[in-house]
């Protein structure tokens, strides 16, 4: 062994690499430029905003890092495993079109760093640890592309958009809901009477809100008795099967199986939970859905705080994907003409993520990642938000057939009473899907068509008077990159 | 009356030429003529048809009287005579010029229409009838649907529904029989009802040695083979005395000799397999893959 | 009472050419149609009778209309829907369904209510048609 051998160890890669100090990430493994996405991998797509002078492949490598194995300083002990099979490798890093200083970072996660089946695990992984890294300004996850080989152990959705209608007994337009308002006082009582006049009068769903749990002034037991007798008189007056979402979110697990358990006995079609019980209690309600045949809908309250920003946050599209994985039957996912933030192309997005066995590369509509579902049930979208019977024609264009419309204001708001505002509602929705069907241009006649309908039913005659001109037109805060200017919702 | 008629003339101008380019029709007509070899009366019968059918419509759109015009047909001829390829033509001319709605056309036997036992018949015949709605049925060998002889025979069933259906729903279908010229004739003749409702009758005469030729030719160019000037003389003599042979299916025989020329050619080839060939060769049926017929045998020589 | 169910019931009965053309439409999809009635008219009744078997391979809706006419004509007193049926892969599954003929007097459901402890209720309905034998409920 003369002194040129000795030089080869000192120069040793691997002795270089696990030399104790600081690296850059790029230089850890985390940014692999040339790698080719395996089947079962994982892929995210972050957009992320470097600090000034922070160079986008090392933010992206530092993003990949941190999300999977790293930490800011060389570890030994990195040695004792297969450690580039769990790197996540950032492999590509393309500017956004249009925005400067702000970049789509491509990261690729081994199938093997999750559990199977757990969206906790997923989203624990992913967005853990990275969002407050200080050498970005700004982080959002855009997209995610679940493998096959991952998608198949989740269960999905407990009913899904084929069995819903079945069970309903429903075909051929969407279905009409209403929330309860005002959003909280009412008494048991008078909470029933809302569900029996907007059922009776046409809607085939109404809803607890969000924030409807078990207060003072309504304790849950009282309102899921009093829900029923409405239901079940309002079946009895139409011969149409009827439903309303009783919201089972409470404090504990226990709570929430208990008040679910007696929405079963009752027999409910569906009961109802809120986002903010997270991810591992929506799984455990989609497993209790399941065994028990029972719809689940899931409001998406609290999602704005981190969709809404395109900077900053995770996009709504990556939450559709883990809910449907998790398994819901309903969710919002925004109605683009009503009062909350959707822009069309986004929302139509959202909506065929929900909906399609298979979603193929649509930039336009903000879709990065071909995605295939590999036969989960498919999730009904629910549009609701300030959306009223004048606007019946965009919406059908919009959002299609499968989707559960549901008027809150609209109904309860009517100046013939509730009854009537459901009835104006149903009219509307019907004549539509009729002229449709026949091959009529609604989206320029539409006007014309509700028109027509209203001349044989006053209800509607006097909601398109009385809201015919509201429309909610702000320019939407998150729009897909990949469209010219933001479409006026 | 005569004074409604005069003053609708006075106050249009009627245009028949660009109504019959509107409706596309010119473009079906004009590819009848040139994709079908011969059948001279047949094609002068399809324009005189279309051209009463637009004169009607035209009528119609001015409000003249309007009693539908009845268009069941029948087409007459021995089989390989273009029939139903001009069925088919016929459906679309129909579509174009708004007569029929969706132009589909369903070819169908006896045994598509009549069952085999009691209370089979009807369901059968009503499928069918509603398979071909807004299309054209054609009904081939349609006598076969009258056994008189054989009293256990549900045909007549069969029969009856259709003439409801021919009546009644004119709007909803056309229905065009094709068989022999004798047997059909006689056929009408036992079910006057049904003859009477048929007012188009096409014959489809039998091609001519030249006409087969000539579709002959068209058929190896489809298939990409080309005849050597020998190979076309023979054929031409072979054509000739096919048709005195008994079983002649004009267009279809004239196939099926093809076919068994390829054979013979491709079995040349093969046996000569140690010499390489040119794409020529490939492709070329000669003088001795048609003589070999037994059509030249049994006339009692071969060249 | 006017029985709710399908997807047109709140809008005036469907004439015969607004019938056509819904059937025009399940054929332009590629949907099979057919006819099913009942004197039954309960939500969970499913499965009504079939008239006919479902149609396929029709291009046409004038084959159908005539079926719906003889259904009218040979149950005047029950209720008739047509129902399309889309055999597509993550559909399998009917499309539309909706009601082309009614009893010209339709009673409605009663309510009934078994109770039981703490407040519960267990709820049946039950047309009021149905408790008559068949073929005198209308």
């Amino acid at each position: 062994m003369g002194r040129a051998a000795a030089a080869s160890i000192e120069h040793d890669p691997q002795r270089d690499r696990y030399r104790a100090g600081v690296l850059k990430y790029a230089e850890m493994g985390y940014w692999q430029p040339g790698y080719e996405p395996s089947e079962t991998d994982i892929l995210a797509l972050f957009r992320i905003t470097p600090q000034d002078g922070v160079d986008p492949q090392e933010a992206a490598a530092a993003v990949a890092g941190e999300s999977s194995t790293a930490t800011w300083t060389v570890v030994w002990t990195d040695r004792l495993t297969a450690c580039d099979r769990y790197r996540a490798k950032a492999y590509r890093v393309d500017p956004v079109p249009g925005t400067p200083g702000q970049f789509f970072a491509y990261i690729a996660y081994d199938i093997d760093l999750f559990e199977p089946g757990s969206i906790a695990n997923l989203t624990a992984s992913i967005i853990g640890n990275v969002f407050g890294f200080k050498p970005l300004r700004a982080l959002r996850l855009e997209d995610m592309r679940i493998p096959l080989a991952y998608v198949k152990t989740f269960a999905g959705p407990p009913t899904g958009i084929v069995v819903e209608r079945e069970r309903l007994d429903k075909f051929g337009r969407p279905l009409l809901g209403a929330t309860v308002k005002p959003k909280l006082g009412l008494s048991g009582k008078s909470y029933g009477r809302v569900v029996y006049e907007a059922l009776s009068g046409g809607l085939d769903f109404t809803k607890d809100d969000e924030n409807i749990n078990s207060q003072p002034f309504m304790h849950w037991r009282d309102r899921f008795l009093y829900c029923m007798e409405a239901v079940n008189r309002a079946q009895s007056v139409s011969g149409e099967v009827k439903g309303h979402y009783l919201n089972v979110t409470a404090a504990t697990m226990e709570d929430m199986y208990e008040r679910a358990e007696f929405a079963r006995e009752l027999g409910s079609v569906v009961v109802m939970i809120d986002l903010v019980i997270g991810y591992t209690a929506i799984q455990s309600m989609a497993k209790w859905a399941r065994r028990n045949d029972t719809i689940l809908h899931l409001h998406r309250a609290g999602h704005s705080t981190y969709t809404r920003q395109r900077s900053h946050g995770v996009s709504f599209r990556v939450i559709s994907k883990w809910m449907r994985l998790a398994g819901v039957d309903h969710i919002h996912a925004g109605t683009v003409v009503g009062k909350l933030e959707g822009d069309p192309n986004s929302v139509q997005g959202y909506y065929n993520v929900l909906r399609e066995d298979h979603n193929p590369v649509d930039l336009q509509r903000g879709l990065f990642f071909e995605q295939h579902w590999g036969g989960l049930r498919k999730v009904m979208p629910v549009a609701s938000g300030g959306i009223h019977a004048g606007q019946m024609h965009q919406l059908l264009t919009y959002l299609g057939d499968d989707v559960v419309l549901q008027f809150g204001g609209g109904t309860i708001g009517h100046p013939m009473g509730i009854q009537a505002g459901a009835t104006a509602n149903r009219v509307a929705l019907e004549a539509m899907v009729l002229a449709r069907n026949e091959g009529r241009d609604i989206w320029n006649e539409g006007p014309d068509v509700l028109a027509a309908a209203a001349r044989s039913c006053a209800p509607l005659k006097a909601a398109l008077d009385t809201w015919g001109d509201v429309t909610f037109t702000y320019e939407s805060t998150d729009t897909p990159d990949f469209v010219p200017t933001a479409t006026a919702a | 009356m005569s004074e409604n008629l005069a003053r609708a003339e006075d106050c249009e101008r009627l245009d028949l030429d660009g109504l019959y380019r509107e409706s596309a029709v010119a473009q079906t007509i004009g590819a009848l003529d040139s994709d079908l070899v011969g059948l001279a009366p047949v094609k002068r019968r399809v324009r005189e048809i279309a051209a009463l059918l637009l004169v009607e419509k035209l009528r119609r759109s001015i409000g003249l009287q309007a009693v539908a015009p009845p268009l069941h047909m029948s087409f007459t001829g021995n089989p390989g005579t273009g029939k139903t390829t001009v069925a088919m033509r016929m459906a679309s001319i129909l579509h174009g010029l708004g007569y029929v709605r969706k132009g589909h056309l369903v070819v169908v036997t006896r045994d598509d229409l009549v069952g085999q036992f009691i209370g089979h018949t009807a369901p059968k015949t009503k499928e069918v009838l509603k398979r071909a709605m807004g299309g054209v049925l054609l009904i081939d060998e349609a006598y076969y649907l009258h056994r008189p002889e054989n009293e256990r025979d549900y045909g007549q069933e069969a029969i009856e529904i259709l003439l409801q259906v021919m009546e009644n729903q004119r709007d909803d279908l056309v229905v065009i029989f094709a068989g022999y010229k004798d047997r059909i004739d006689k056929f009408f003749a036992s079910n006057p009802g049904m003859a009477s409702r048929v007012t188009h009758h096409i014959e489809f005469p039998d091609y001519t040695a030249p006409e087969l030729l000539v579709i002959a030719e068209l058929m190896l160019q489809q298939m990409q083979y080309c005849l050597s000037d020998t190979a076309r003389a023979a054929l031409e003599e072979y054509i000739e005395r096919r048709m005195t042979q008994p079983n002649f299916a004009n267009a279809r025989s004239v196939r099926n000799a093809l076919d068994r020329a390829r054979l013979r050619q491709a079995n040349r080839l093969f046996e000569a397999r140690a010499r390489p060939l040119s794409r020529l060769a490939l492709s070329t049926i000669e003088d001795a893959d048609i003589r070999a017929s037994r059509v030249f045998a049994a006339a009692g020589g071969s060249s | 009472m006017r029985l709710t169910q399908g997807a047109f019931s709140f809008l005036p009965d469907l004439s015969d050419r607004q019938i056509t053309a819904q059937i025009e439409y399940c054929l332009a999809q590629g949907w099979a149609v057919s006819i099913e009635h009942t004197d039954d008219p309960h939500p969970r009744n499913i499965y009504w009778e079939m008239f006919g078997p479902p149609m396929f391979d029709l291009c046409d809706a004038a084959g159908i209309m005539a079926e719906v006419r003889n259904c009218r004509a040979t149950f005047p007193k029950q209720y008739i829907k047509v129902n399309a049926f889309d055999a597509t892969h993550g559909w399998e599954a009917m499309r539309l369904s909706f009601i082309v003929n009614r009893p010209s007097n339709e009673p409605g459901f009663g309510l009934a209510r078994e109770e039981g402890a703490g407040r519960n209720l267990r709820y049946t309905n039950f047309p009021y048609a149905a408790g008559l034998p068949h073929g005198k409920r209308y």
